[in-house]
């Protein structure tokens, strides 16, 4: 599911100008939201996916591959397969307010900064957003090792 | 001998004088660092009876010679950026290449995927190159392999071929504690990426029972921390190379849940009438199979090879991909001019293959595993530990070397065959 896309093509061209994404596309989060959902992610998600989201053998990582199988995919499908597989040992067993955060959270992960506006958690405004791809050659920039 | 379980799990034991420590040996890919603790194997398990096999120099087939390629704080997979190319280091793994390669490639490619970049190329047919091109390809990336070489003829079948995943890998103080989770990340992914290549004819990848044997006692003692190797003044940060054994990193302990251990052989029933033994079942890998069929899955997939010397960074220019996955091993320090390449060499002497062997050992400074490409004996440095090798890049065979290795099992199957008349 590699699709090449504008937006990288866009990334390229802010990367040169030192911005790694191209801002005006990016979800919002704030680092309040973020946070939370760190704190979530190491309660329930952390066992399968790891601490460093790295995921394992069987497991699939929340960075990296996570990227290219998410990128450009409105950002509402991935909070709403969030809230309705994960975790895999209880699904639906998280709010609405919390997957959220946890979204934030992996979008963070993946290099998205954050801001003053939060997430939205209507599905509507989040479907509005899309998962950014890393722009080649911004890897370092936004995904410490 | 008393037979009590003395061994605790960081305490390496060591054979006084005789075997060297057990972390020597270990970094240096002779055993695992399992063998350093362990359990009494159980009454119910019969240690076999061992046929030795013809330890005679004359009987050498090969003898190769290879440069681990080290950096002290562990590869390289970081990115740069070169012209319009995005270039995703994957290099310098010491001498534990095949062991991590197919969690290096995770890592590395797991960036890769992030760019959506469809057409990928690698730089380089090792061990690393070739684990690299197979996982992008797996992420759905068509792959070109641009080489100098192919695997057959790379330095990465010039290794020993075993489960090693922290021989000589990284200096513990340069990696960092970062590392170490990364490092664990990387074993872990392998091993069972490993375990899914199991039970294939030809046997690529094989399980082997591995003995660790010594004339003295093997005791519980932590020396080997102090002055094992200690060959100058100073350390890495002060001198710009390691100095001693024991500034190369041990990650081990972090997966013992999930590497078979050792175990003490009761007395009596060690192989060719030795004192002491320990016995442990160890993974490895037969080069010729195993590197054939990763050839082939490469090929099946669509991957092409490209026969091709790179120069300098430029020359990637003229590369069609804008993507590209740098696996050049020791040969960065010359193609990507990259100075934290430390050498260290290695030396394997191979004699003619023994199927119905099937079991390994170290000794006396010498260890030997009976692979299905031949029977692999590997001497080793009792004194200098991990830095034997350090700094040398003569990549030549020193065949006194290896005839002071088979001696090493000359005289034990002939001292064994006198003592049973
Ligand atoms: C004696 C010895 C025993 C070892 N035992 C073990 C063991 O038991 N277990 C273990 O896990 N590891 C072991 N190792 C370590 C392991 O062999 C290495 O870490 C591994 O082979 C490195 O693989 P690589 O693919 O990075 O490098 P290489 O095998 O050197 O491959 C580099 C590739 O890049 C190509 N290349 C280089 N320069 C250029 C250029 N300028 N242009 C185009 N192509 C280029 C080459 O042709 C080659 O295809 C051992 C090493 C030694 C020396």
């Amino acid at each position: 599911m590699i699709r090449k896309s504008s937006l990288l093509v866009a990334g390229l061209t802010f990367l040169l100008s030192g911005t790694a994404f191209a801002r005006a596309t990016l979800p919002p989060l704030t680092a309040e939201q973020a946070d939370k959902g760190e704190a979530l992610y190491g309660a329930a998600c952390a066992i399968c996916h790891g601490t460093a989201m790295r995921g394992n053998f069987q497991t699939p990582p929340l960075r990296g591959t996570f990227v290219a199988r998410w990128a450009n995919v409105p950002v509402s499908e991935l909070s709403d397969y969030i809230q309705r597989a994960m975790p895999l040992m209880a699904p639906g067993t998280l709010s609405r307010e919390d997957t959220i955060a946890i979204t934030a959270w992996l979008l963070k992960a993946n290099g998205v900064p954050v801001g003053k506006t939060p997430l939205p958690s209507d599905d509507k405004l989040l479907h509005s957003f899309k998962f950014p791809a890393i722009p080649a050659g911004s890897y370092k920039a936004v995904i410490p090792d | 001998m008393g037979s009590k379980p003395f061994l605790t799990r960081r305490k390496a034991f060591i054979a006084a004088g005789a075997l060297g420590t057990t972390a020597a040996l270990r970094r240096q890919g002779l055993i695992s660092s399992a063998a350093a603790a362990g359990s009494e194997l159980p009454p119910y398990i019969e240690i076999p009876h061992l046929q030795p096999f013809l330890a005679d120099p004359n009987q050498i087939a090969d003898i190769k010679v290879c440069i681990r390629p080290f950096r002290a704080a562990g590869p390289r997979l970081d990115v740069e950026r070169i012209g319009d190319k995005t270039v995703f280091h994957n290099y310098g793994h010491g001498g534990s290449g095949w062991s991590l390669s197919w969690g290096s490639a995770n890592i590395v490619i797991g960036k890769v995927a992030t760019t959506l970049e469809k057409k990928v190329a690698v730089i380089g047919c090792g061990i690393i190159g070739l684990t690299s091109a197979l996982t992008a390809q797996r992420a759905g990336c068509d792959v070109t392999i641009y080489t100098r070489d192919t695997l057959p003829h790379t330095r990465s079948v010039r290794a020993n071929g075993s489960w090693t995943p922290d021989s000589r890998i990284a200096l513990t103080k340069p990696a960092g504690p970062a590392f170490a989770d990364l490092w664990e990340q990387m074993a872990r992914f392998s091993w069972a990426t490993y375990r899914g290549y199991l039970g294939l004819p030809g046997a690529p990848i094989d399980f082997s029972d591995h003995y660790v044997l010594s004339d003295k006692p093997m005791t519980t003692e932590d020396i080997e921390k102090k002055n094992a190797g200690k060959i100058g003044k100073g350390d890495y940060a002060s001198t710009g190379m390691p100095q001693s054994s024991s500034e190369f990193a041990e990650y081990s302990d972090r997966i013992t849940d999930i590497i078979p251990q050792a175990e003490t052989i009761r007395s009596g029933e060690v192989p060719f009438g030795v004192a002491y033994g320990k016995r442990q079942q160890m993974m490895m890998y037969n080069f010729g199979a195993y590197g054939h069929l990763l050839l082939s899955e490469f090929f099946q997939a669509g991957g092409k090879i490209v026969n091709r010397e790179f120069h300098s960074p430029e020359d990637l220019k003229s590369l069609p991909e804008k993507v590209v996955v740098n696996c050049p091993g020791y040969a960065a320090r010359e193609w990507w001019n990259d100075k934290s390449l430390i050498p260290v060499r290695g030396q394997t002497t191979w004699l003619p293959p023994r199927p119905d062997l099937r079991y390994g050992m170290v000794y006396n400074g010498s260890s030997m595993l009976s692979k299905s490409d031949g029977i692999m004996i590997q001497g080793f440095d009792l004194e200098l530990g991990e830095m034997a090798g350090v700094g040398n890049s003569f990549e030549h065979p020193d065949r006194s070397e290896s005839e002071r290795a088979i001696g090493v099992f000359t005289e034990l199957f002939n001292r064994n065959a006198v003592k049973k008349g």
